[in-house]
């Protein structure tokens, strides 16, 4: 069936075009920006580039030091993403498919965590790191980011333990299986749609992770991508160069931009799940 | 019978097994998360009441000054000055990020443009930015001498020479709304979207079949049924946004002369600051936030109205 199309159609669709440009404007705009020499740009902020001048990218990766950030926040992000996602995983089955003492105990304090804003914990936080030595370390700061409870992801992958059979885990018991061999060849596998959609979620968290790197890390080699790019636009604020930093801001989006392709839709229905069980 | 005592033995040393490496299981399933989030989280908040009493800068010894701390903080005019902006924040940002996506969320829904789907993936991008990302799109954007901003307004005709929206300060505060409010619409637009897909498509079918019109449809159908998601999301804005200062930090941070200051980036700056350092007085503005923050979700929570809806 065809709607029909009234003038108010037209009104809708520039509400809507117009909020597709502030995204994609702005987007496009550093883009090819990022392409010109600072002169063209300071003489004309609309004009395209005469001529491509991919050595911007370059040099924004040696002025920034992107090599460097970029493997801070490979280990920084990775470390945490794998230890994170491991003990997210094993935590989740635990604590909704197995029976033990404090259990109730241990559920009742994580649920205290949604009414704890977290953010007069910094200083104490601050302290208790510096105390345990793990400050200006992106171990400390890998430990920080993946130990830990998080109720979004205990019901996200709760929520997908708790509606697999429990016959699987029976016959595999009868089997002979260990417990440790039961997580990891029959819940594990099971559960590989909820634990990718964490793992996305965990991700970006730790990628666009801006404060706890900005507070913990003293030494600007440790800086990770997000704050690199943080003090590339202090720097700027002095140099002037536009250009490169447009080029700067550009490479820091491309992981974004990658990962959004992939996952879309997981990432769309995740956020989702997140709002409504709140 | 030796038989069976045989068979009991083994039961018992399995069962013993068992047990031993359920204990060991639960050991590593439990003990690593759950402890980081005692020691990194529950622990540094119930810390934060004791530190909120000490005069203290990090390094020297520490000294108990009891409830002096909250005293100066209630006298301290940046301290109100910082939530008034809260105030501002709390009250614009959820406002335009839930009229936004939902208006967007309603036209993806119910009009059958061939875009849409594009449109909805296209709305969502802008919130697996980074913070920092956001910030800097939107300096670029209110930039003085080539920002886009300007730029726009001097090609319509409108020529303010080179103002800075983020150096002045009867401009910065009204200048980081919608940067904010940006980085949010995409989120609660796929969130009000999904809610308004899960409606039965037969109770729009009966409101044609009786004779209702577009608003009527609207108003009786739609906004009644995702009122409670409303409500929810409405929670998480504000509370959000009265926490939030990740964005005001990398765009202002606080300035010019304070006039975009919010109570996290104060209370950041005493904390983390270049300047001087007060942990005990840091803590004490926290809890002043913490305080508001709990008050806020109850408060939210009675008043607000949870009507559900069955269908």
């Amino acid at each position: 069936m065809k709607e029909k199309r009234t003038l108010m159609d037209i009104v809708w669709r520039v509400v809507l075009y117009a909020w597709a440009l502030t995204i994609l404007f702005p987007l496009v705009w550093v883009i090819y920006e990022s392409l010109k020499s600072n002169p063209e740009f300071f003489q004309d902020i609309w004009a395209l580039p005469s001529e491509f001048r991919w050595q911007n990218y370059s040099k924004a990766w040696n002025q920034y030091g992107f090599g460097q950030s970029l493997l801070n926040t490979l280990y920084y992000v990775g470390g945490s993403l794998v230890l994170g996602l491991f003990f997210t995983t094993i935590n989740a089955y635990a604590l909704t498919r197995m029976t033990f003492k404090g259990r109730k105990l241990i559920w009742g304090l994580i649920m205290l965590s949604l009414f704890l804003p977290g953010i007069n914990a910094l200083v104490p936080q601050y302290v208790i790191m510096r105390e345990l030595d793990l400050t200006n370390s992106l171990t400390g700061l890998i430990l920080l980011s993946s130990l830990g409870e998080s109720v979004f992801y205990l019901m996200l992958l709760g929520g997908f333990m708790s509606s697999l059979p429990v016959e699987l885990e029976e016959s595999a018991t009868m089997d002979g299986a260990t417990l440790f061999q039961k997580f990891w060849r029959v819940i594990v596998p099971l559960s590989t749609p909820g634990i990718v959609t964490v793992g996305v979620f965990k991700f970006l968290g730790f990628y666009n992770n801006f404060l706890a790197p900005f507070i913990y890390l003293s030494d600007p080699k440790k800086y990770p991508i997000a704050v690199q790019m943080y003090s590339a636009n202090k720097q700027m604020e002095f140099t002037a160069d536009w250009v490169t930093l447009f080029a700067g801001v550009t490479i820091a989006m491309v992981p974004s931009i990658i990962i959004y392709i992939l996952f879309q839709r997981l990432l769309m229905e995740g956020a989702t799940m997140g709002a409504v069980k709140g | 019978m030796s038989d069976s005592t045989a068979v009991k033995t083994a039961s018992k040393l399995g069962l013993d097994k068992a047990n031993t490496q359920k204990w060991i299981f639960l050991f590593i399933a439990i003990v690593p998360p759950f402890g980081g989030y005692l020691l990194f989280t529950l622990f540094p908040n119930i810390l934060s009441v004791y530190y909120a009493m000490l005069n203290w800068d990090g390094f020297t010894d520490a000294k108990f000054v009891g409830l002096s701390n909250f005293i100066t903080a209630f006298q301290d005019k940046y301290v109100w000055r910082a939530l008034t902006h809260n105030l501002i924040f709390m009250i614009t940002v959820p406002f335009f990020v839930i009229i936004i996506s939902l208006l967007l969320a309603y036209l993806i829904t119910n009009k059958t443009y061939k875009e849409n789907k594009f449109l909805k993936v296209l709305f969502f991008f802008p919130n697996v930015l980074s913070t920092v990302v956001v910030a800097l799109l939107w300096a670029f954007i209110y930039d003085g001498s080539y920002g886009l901003l300007n730029g726009l307004l001097k090609f319509i005709g409108i020529d303010i020479g080179n103002f800075y929206w983020l150096g002045n300060e009867s401009t910065a505060l009204a200048s980081i709304i919608p940067a904010w409010v940006w980085g949010g619409v995409g989120l609660y637009a796929i969130i009000f979207a999904n809610a308004m897909l899960a409606i039965p498509k037969s109770l729009y079918e009966a409101a044609i079949l009786e004779g209702a019109g577009h608003m009527t449809r609207l108003f009786k159908i739609t906004m009644p049924l995702v009122t409670p998601i409303i409500r929810v999301s409405a929670l998480f804005l504000v509370v959000g946004t009265m926490k939030g200062f990740e964005i005001i930090l990398i765009m202002t941070n606080g300035g010019p002369f304070g006039s975009t200051d919010v109570i996290g980036l104060y209370m950041f700056n005493l904390a983390f600051g270049v300047e001087y350092r007060n942990y005990g007085y840091a803590s004490a503005v926290g809890m002043i936030l913490f305080v508001i923050l709990v008050t806020a979700k109850l408060l939210i929570d009675k008043f607000v109205p949870n009507k559900g809806y069955e269908y």
